[in-house]
């Protein structure tokens, strides 16, 4: 790449990152100081009476924020673990093979980023009463399956589509175990595709709230669950406070993984074959 | 395979299964022929699963910690607050678990209710009968007075138990209004001459429609002809004359009456932000929550209408399914406490009117209730209740509301 390129190009770069930064993060400011603020109204420009109330009540035991924090995050890292294990073979079969009726196997996978969940919810519960996994966090993690999938099995089908088998065969006639190979020679290509698929099926899992009310009774509550009681009541103080504890996990994650979502990264090209 | 698969569904499906050893807290018709000592001696040592509206962070101490507590330390039974956004999720989860054959496993063993969702509950089979006799504090409750007796025009018959009573008043902002208009009539001659400052939910919002049933009342020309059983012919000329006022309003409202406020917090921020000059919630003493809340501001001043305002009675209901049915009778006793109804009705607590007698109370409860000081901002409920208008049966109200939806909504 010549010099000429790059600073028309990197400045491009460096533009999008301000205004991505914009987009997503000034919009949070407001519900920092909210959640520091006891009124803030129209035309002030910044509250006139300040205090830690909100997040007294958020930290108290009566909300119960932390509970539900913990809770969430073992529902979501629960979730994912399972996406991963289904998505990751369910790629490798849409990626790399042509069978009878994959289109529609294609459709049915998808389905659920389409059909929105309010209208299957009430069917679903019915189906999880009779089997005894409604009320329970089993329950829950596994209704999360169903948005989350779509995500991991795109990514991962779009991997595999890219993906070359002979490396494997390679490794085989080497002598490896089949363990092995896995090991030393197909997660290290699919990496990048297995932390991307996970990181959309934990933020989808994250952010359920009617699969999560209906599945678990009220009795399974995850954050969501407490900030829409807040956020639909109007108080912008306490929904600021949980809405800052609600999001930190995500930037953690997100700062964690950033490097594999970069337009380099394998994990983004390739969604061609679906 | 495939009996492997369901070997396993049904492995883990019985390990799922809530306990059945409590299967007597269950059995409504057996609790209503015990003795009361009978029903808490059950009930001790359980839980009870109370869902309720939890979008205050007031009402969620007092129930949490002040009737929680007690729950705890009185009979050791522990107290699950479930917050709802809506309470229709709540009757949403009986109905599917009915509709499932979930007869004595239910999730739900108390909600906070009363109108449309006591309705479905009571006329769907959902709802635990005939108990009220055994709740010793039930002798403060006065069944004979009809606002008590029926919830929006549904006889209650023993199917839940009053705990609040709200009146429906309007509230404005001493530091930007002088002299808010007092009446229906007077507001509607308001409007036209501050266009843009007013506007109100779009019903079936709870508040919303509450508002359209005052317009409708003062449309009537007062409330007496319209009580009763639903009469077509009397609502098609009542609801032509309101959907005359309405439509002819909705150019001078906020955003010329382009589009309403989804909710009543919606409208509130509205109010909070000086969007619009006047704001009006069924439960007056929320405008001094919101105040110490920092959701309005400090000159924020409730009061009611010189030709009356609605009101209502809330009430707790027990399911039919509910596994912890004794519990959830200790917790409703409780509630109808002349202590606990004093604890609510303080203003730094909650503020909200008590449901019971205060008159039928013992000396040292009614002295608790003599040292009340209302919120000064909020118009005090026996000056509310000097005009106090009924609630319609809810067929009116559900021919209102649809009403609204194709004659001024559209």
């Amino acid at each position: 790449m010549s010099n000429a390129e790059s600073i028309p190009m990197r400045s491009f770069r460096v533009l999008t990152g301000v205004v991505l930064i914009t987009w997503l993060v000034l919009p949070l400011i407001p519900l920092a100081i909210w959640s520091f603020a006891r009124g803030w109204f129209y035309p002030d420009l910044l509250p006139k009476t300040w205090t830690l109330r909100a997040w007294e009540y958020a930290m108290s035991d009566t909300a119960g924020v932390l509970d539900s924090l913990w809770l969430t995050i073992g529902i979501s890292l629960a979730a994912t673990v399972l996406s991963i294990l289904v998505g990751v073979p369910a790629g490798r079969a849409l990626g790399m093979y042509k069978f009878r009726g994959k289109e529609i196997v294609e459709l049915m996978i998808l389905a659920p980023t389409i059909v929105p969940g309010i209208a299957v919810v009430l069917g679903i519960h019915s189906v999880f009463i009779s089997m005894g996994l409604n009320n329970t966090v089993w329950g829950v993690i596994l209704v999360h399956l169903i948005p989350t999938l779509p995500y991991m099995v795109l990514v991962m089908s779009g991997i595999f589509a890219n993906y070359d088998p002979a490396f494997e065969a390679q490794a085989r006639s080497l002598g490896a175990s089949p363990l092995k190979t896995f090991w030393y020679v197909t997660l290290p290509a699919i990496r990048p595709g297995i932390i991307v698929g996970g990181l959309f099926a934990f933020l989808v899992s994250w952010s359920q709230y009617i699969l999560t009310l209906l599945i678990g009774g009220g009795r399974v509550e995850t954050l969501p669950l407490l900030l829409f009681n807040f956020a639909t009541a109007g108080r912008n103080d306490i929904t600021g406070a949980i809405g800052m504890i609600y999001i930190l996990p995500g930037i953690i994650i997100l700062l964690l993984t950033a490097k594999h979502l970069s337009g380099r990264s394998g994990a983004v090209g390739g969604f061609g074959q679906i | 395979m495939k009996q492997k698969i369901k070997a396993a569904l049904l492995a883990s499906s019985l390990l799922l299964m809530p306990v059945a050893g409590l299967a007597d807290t269950a059995d409504g018709d057996a609790l209503n022929s015990m003795t009361w000592d009978e029903v808490v001696e059950l009930a001790k040592g359980g839980e009870v699963n109370w869902f309720l509206w939890g979008g205050s962070d007031n009402i969620n101490q007092y129930v949490s910690e002040y009737i929680g507590g007690r729950l705890k330390d009185e009979y050791g039974i522990t107290l699950n607050r479930v917050g709802l956004s809506d309470t229709v999720e709540a009757v949403n989860i009986v109905l599917g678990e009915k509709e499932s054959g979930v007869m004595d496993a239910g999730s739900v063993d108390m909600i906070w209710i009363n109108g449309e969702n006591f309705r479905t509950m009571k006329q769907g089979g959902l709802a635990y009968c005939g108990y009220t006799d055994i709740l010793p504090n039930n002798a403060f409750v006065d069944w004979t007075n009809p606002a008590i007796a029926n919830d929006f025009g549904v006889p209650v018959e023993g199917c839940e138990v009053p705990w609040s009573k709200a009146q429906f008043a309007f509230a404005y902002d001493t530091a930007r209004l002088d002299n808010p208009p007092r009446s229906i009539g007077e507001l509607i001659d308001w409007v036209q001459e501050n266009p843009g400052r007013f506007t109100y939910p779009a019903p079936p919002d709870f508040n919303g429609s509450v508002f359209v049933r005052h317009v409708f009342y003062h449309a009537a020309g007062g409330v007496d002809s319209l009580l009763g059983d639903f009469d077509q012919a009397r609502f098609d000329e009542v609801a032509a004359k309101t959907w005359g006022i309405l439509n002819d309003m909705e150019p001078y409202l906020w955003r010329e009456g382009r589009t309403y406020p989804a909710s009543i917090s919606a409208m509130e921020q509205l109010y909070a932000n000086s969007e619009v000059d006047l704001t009006f919630n069924y439960e007056p003493s929320g405008v001094g929550l919101n105040i110490e809340n920092g959701v309005f501001p400090p000159t924020t001043q409730g009061y009611g209408l010189t030709d009356g305002t609605i009101g209502n009675t809330n009430y707790t209901i027990i399911p039919f399914n509910s596994p912890n049915k004794a519990a959830a009778l200790v917790l409703q006793n409780l509630l109808l406490s002349g202590e606990a109804q004093y604890q609510k009705a303080r203003p730094d607590v909650w503020g909200a009117a008590p449901a019971i007698e205060v008159s039928r109370t013992s000396d040292a409860v009614q002295a608790d209730f003599g040292t009340i000081v209302a919120h000064p901002n909020v118009v005090p409920a026996d000056e509310l209740a000097k005009a106090a208008l009924p609630e319609l049966q809810a067929s009116w109200i559900s021919a209102i509301e649809k009403g609204w939806l194709e004659n001024v909504g559209q």
